[in-house]
């Protein structure tokens, strides 16, 4: 009789334990849990704010983009135009033959000195150096 | 009637009595490992809550430089005028260059 009666207290003072005990770490738990959330939720609400900008700057520098690379096209085309206007364009070579040496009869001075000229007809005498008087 | 006989039980009610305190710890038992499994995910989830928000906390650095992105494209209007500008010079050379 009393061991039933000890044994059904000590029953009910472990069911009440546990639960108490359970609930102590479960609830602990809980509020940890609780205070990540907050933190996950403060991250969140600064990632969104962070994130509202991208869609309208992406937007413009897209548009601009777009404009300056269809205008691209253009620009280049004027700067060929400029590159071909302003580059020196060299006349057309005439092409030469190989260099020859002079060849053929040369003039010969020895004749001359003696007052030889051939095909002159005649000789004609060197002009006399005028004479210095002493 | 003394105390004794009061709670004198018969053979059936020491045997349902019996029952009860078995049932009981069986109960106990039971109530703890559910509650065990319960500690245990609820550990879980706060491993997983923890590694969101470090998840969340890079994401945040990564985007902390989104406001670069405006000025950015306040940089890329400006090269836009700069090419009208050149767009404006190059037509101007260009006839001088031709004639």
């Amino acid at each position: 009789m009393t061991t039933l009666i000890v044994l059904s207290v000590i029953d009910i003072v472990l069911l009440i334990a546990g639960l108490a005990f359970y609930l102590f770490v479960v609830g602990s738990q809980l509020t940890r849990v609780a205070t990540n959330l907050e933190e996950c939720n403060e991250i969140v609400a600064t990632v969104v704010t962070n994130a509202s900008v991208i869609e309208r700057g992406v937007e413009q520098i897209n548009h601009t983009g777009g404009v300056i690379a269809g205008a691209l096209p253009l620009l280049y085309g004027m700067a060929e135009g400029i590159v071909v206007g302003a580059t020196y364009q060299p006349g057309e070579v005439v092409e030469r033959g190989p260099a020859r040496p002079a060849s053929g009869r040369r003039r010969s001075r020895l004749h001359d000195g003696v007052g030889y000229a051939p095909g002159a007809g005649a000789a004609r005498r060197p002009e006399p150096e005028p004479q210095i008087p002493a | 009637m003394t105390a004794m006989s009061v709670l004198a039980l018969t053979s059936t009610q020491r045997s349902l009595w019996w029952g009860a305190v078995i049932g009981g710890f069986v109960v106990v038992l039971a109530v703890a490992a559910l509650l065990t499994i319960l500690v245990l995910l609820v550990r879980t989830i706060d491993r997983r809550v923890v590694m969101i928000r470090d998840t969340l906390q890079q994401a945040a650095s990564n985007t902390a430089d989104t406001a670069l992105i405006a000025e950015t494209a306040t940089r890329v209007e400006a090269v836009l005028a700069e090419g009208l500008e050149h767009h404006l010079f190059l037509g101007r050379v260009l006839g001088k260059v031709r004639s």
